[in-house]
C-alpha cells in the first residue's frame, strides 16, 4: 500500500491561488465563507517603511496535513474519522453526528461542515475524484503554474516526493504536537 | 407516588413568587420551543458557530446542566450513599433535581449535534474508544438509567438497599461520566491552554460547588425561607462543606492560571491573559461565582443561611460564566496564524457571541427544568418519608 504525502516548494508559491480554484471544482467545494480545503496563507513582509525585507514576505499553502498520529481520528466518537489504506485521514459522512469535536482537535483549522452533507468535510488529496480514477496528481498539484507542489508515496523510495525530501531539508507545521504530519515545507 | 388530576397539577399557590417563577418558566419553554422550530428549519446556519469557533453557548449549556445534575448527584450521595444522618433528608430532592438537569442538558445537546440518531447507531456499532466525547456519552447515558433506578427504590417503591446500591453505582458512574466530560477538553492538543489533566478533576469540584448552590436554592424556595430546625443544621453543614470546596476552587485556579501564564508558553499565555482580562472572567467567574458566596460564608461562620440561599443565585450565574468562559476560551485562539488573502486582517483572537437561536434554546433549557421541576414536585413527595429510613 501506498503512503501518500505531498511536499511543497512554498517559497514558489505565487499567490494566485489557482489551487483553492481547482480544488474547488475538483471536489465541488460549495463558494462559501468557511468552505475550503486548502488555503493559501500569506506571511507579511517584514520591517518598517522605507526598510522592507521583500524576501521576508512568503506564502503557505495549506491543507489536511494528513497526520500519521491525527488528533481528530482519536477524538471521533463514532470513528467516523479513520485512516484510508494508503494512511490518508478520511471522513465518512454517514458515520459522522457532526460534534465538531474533529474541528477543534484539528491543530491546523483544515476542517469544515460541509452544507450539503452537514457533516464534517475536508482535504482528501482527491482520493474519489482522482486517485480512484487512476490518476496520480491532486487538481492542486496539476494546476500549480509554478510547480509548488509534489505529490506522492512515501514508501516508494524511488517517488518524486522521497527523493526531494531525501535531499532537501523541510520542516512541517506544529511538529511539537506529535500528530506526524503528511504535508513537508522544503526549506 | 401521589394520584393527582390535571386541575390539581397545575393549580399552584398564586404568591408573587410563584407566579413570577411561573410566567419566567412558561417564556424559557416558549423560547426553547422557538429556537428549537429555528433549528429544525434551517440547521446550524442559525447558531453563531463557525469553522474557528466551532463551539459556542449551547454546549456550554450542556456543560451547566449536566455539571449541576453531576454535583446534586454527589452532594445528596453525603447522606444517601455515605449514611450521614443529617444529609439525608436531601436525597429524594437533589436525585430528582440530577435526573431532571441532566434530561435538561440532553435535550439542549440534542439540538446541538447534527445528527443525534447517527450517533445512537454508530457509538454502538464503531465505537472511538480513544474519543472523551464516546465515554463521557456512553458513562452519562449508563448513570441516567441508575439515578432513575436509585429515584425509582426511593421515592416510588422505596427499597432502601436497592436505592443505595443504585445510588453507589450512579455516583461512580458519574464521577466518570464528569471527569471524561472534563477531559473533552482536556484531551486537546491543539489547544494549549485546555490540555492536561486540570479539566477532568475541576470538572468534580466544580460540580460538587453546584450542587451545594442548587441544594441551597430548592430548600429556599421549599420552605420560603422559613426552614424547620432539622433543615437548617443540615444547612449550616452544607454551608461549612461549600466553604471548603470554594476555598479549593479558588486556590485551585489561581494554580491553572499561574502555571499557564508562567514562561510565556505560546498560544497558552497569551489565551489565559486574554481570559483573565475579560469581565466574564474577573466578574462573572470570580465575584459572583466564587468571591460573594465565600465571603457570606466566612464572614457569617456559614451560619447566615439565608444569605447564602441568595448568594447561591449569584453563584449559580458565576457557575454559567465558568462553562461559558470554558468552551469559548478553549477556542478564542486562531489555529491558523497566517492571512489568507490580501484583503483580510491578520488573524487576532476568534469572535463568538451567541445567536438569537442560541439564546432561546439554550436559557430556554433553564425553563425545560423548571417546569419538570415543578412536576416532579407535584406528583412526588420530595421530602424526607418516614419509610426512607428502613
Amino acid at each position: 500500500m501506498a503512503r501518500y504525502g505531498m511536499a511543497l516548494n512554498y517559497k514558489n508559491c505565487i499567490n494566485c491561488r489557482a489551487c483553492e480554484s481547482a480544488c474547488k471544482e475538483e471536489n465541488g467545494v460549495l463558494l462559501l465563507k468557511d468552505h475550503y480545503r486548502i488555503w493559501v496563507g500569506v506571511k507579511e513582509a517584514e520591517g518598517q517603511f522605507p526598510n522592507i525585507s521583500i524576501a521576508s514576505q512568503t506564502y503557505h499553502p495549506s491543507q489536511c496535513q494528513h497526520c500519521e498520529n491525527a488528533p481528530c481520528q482519536q477524538v471521533c466518537p463514532t470513528n467516523a474519522t479513520y485512516y484510508s489504506k494508503d494512511g490518508m485521514v478520511m471522513v465518512d459522512p454517514t458515520k459522522c453526528i457532526l460534534c465538531t469535536y474533529c474541528i477543534n482537535a484539528c491543530p491546523y483549522d483544515a476542517r469544515y461542515v460541509d452544507n450539503r452533507t452537514n457533516t464534517v468535510d475536508k482535504c482528501t488529496f482527491c482520493s474519489d475524484t482522482r486517485l480512484a480514477n487512476g490518476e496520480t496528481t491532486t487538481a492542486c498539484q496539476a494546476t500549480c503554474p509554478t510547480k509548488v507542489r509534489v505529490f506522492g508515496d512515501l514508501d516508494d523510495p524511488n517517488s518524486e516526493i522521497s527523493v526531494l525530501l531525501a535531499n532537501k531539508e523541510y520542516r512541517q507545521v506544529k511538529e511539537h504536537l506529535g500528530t506526524k504530519p503528511k504535508l513537508f515545507y522544503i526549506l | 407516588m401521589q394520584t393527582i388530576s390535571l386541575k390539581k397539577l397545575f393549580y399552584f399557590e398564586k404568591t408573587p413568587l410563584n407566579l413570577g417563577i411561573a410566567i419566567v418558566t412558561v417564556a424559557l419553554l416558549a423560547a426553547f420551543m422557538a429556537g428549537a422550530v429555528a433549528y429544525i428549519l434551517h440547521g446550524h446556519h442559525v447558531y453563531n458557530v463557525t469553522r474557528q469557533h466551532p463551539w459556542g453557548l449551547l454546549i456550554a449549556m450542556y456543560v451547566f446542566f449536566v455539571v449541576s445534575s453531576t454535583g446534586l448527584c454527589i452532594i445528596s450521595s453525603i447522606g444517601h450513599v455515605f449514611g450521614i444522618p443529617e444529609f439525608q433528608q436531601i436525597g429524594k430532592r437533589a436525585i430528582a433535581g440530577a435526573i431532571i438537569t441532566i434530561s435538561s442538558g440532553f435535550a439542549v445537546i440534542g439540538l446541538e449535534i447534527g445528527h443525534p440518531m447517527t450517533m445512537l447507531i454508530y457509538n454502538v456499532l464503531t465505537p472511538g474508544l480513544t474519543s472523551a466525547i464516546w465515554w463521557m456519552g456512553t458513562l452519562y447515558g449508563l448513570y441516567l438509567t441508575f439515578i432513575c433506578l436509585e429515584f425509582f427504590f426511593l421515592a416510588i417503591k422505596v427499597n432502601h438497599t436497592f436505592s443505595k446500591i443504585f445510588g453507589i453505582c450512579g455516583l461512580l458512574v458519574g464521577l466518570a461520566a464528569h471527569s471524561n466530560l472534563g477531559a473533552v477538553f482536556g484531551f486537546l492538543i491543539s489547544r494549549p491552554s485546555a490540555n492536561g489533566v486540570f479539566y477532568p478533576v475541576y470538572f468534580i469540584l466544580s460540580a460538587m460547588i453546584t450542587g451545594c448552590y442548587l441544594v441551597f436554592l430548592m430548600y429556599g424556595f421549599r420552605y420560603k425561607m422559613n426552614f424547620p430546625e432539622k433543615v437548617s443544621v443540615m444547612l449550616v453543614k452544607l454551608s461549612k462543606i461549600l466553604g471548603m470546596l470554594l476555598a479549593v476552587l479558588i486556590f485551585f485556579e489561581a494554580w491553572k492560571i499561574l502555571t499557564a501564564l508562567y514562561g510565556d508558553m505560546p498560544e497558552r499565555a497569551a489565551t489565559i491573559l486574554h481570559a483573565i482580562k475579560h469581565p466574564n472572567f474577573w466578574f462573572g467567574e470570580l465575584i459572583l461565582g466564587m468571591l460573594i458566596p465565600f465571603a457570606i460564608i466566612l464572614v457569617s461562620n456559614a451560619k447566615a443561611i439565608k444569605a447564602t440561599i441568595y448568594a447561591s443565585i449569584t453563584g449559580m450565574v458565576g457557575i454559567f460564566f465558568m462553562r461559558y468562559d470554558l468552551v469559548h476560551d478553549t477556542l478564542l485562539y486562531p489555529m491558523t496564524t497566517l492571512k489568507r488573502a490580501e484583503y483580510q486582517v491578520a488573524p487576532s483572537f476568534v469572535e463568538y457571541f451567541p445567536s438569537a437561536a442560541e439564546f432561546a434554546i439554550g436559557f430556554g433549557g433553564i425553563g425545560l427544568a423548571l417546569f419538570m421541576y415543578y412536576l416532579a414536585d407535584k406528583v412526588f413527595n420530595l421530602d424526607e418519608t418516614e419509610s426512607a429510613h428502613h
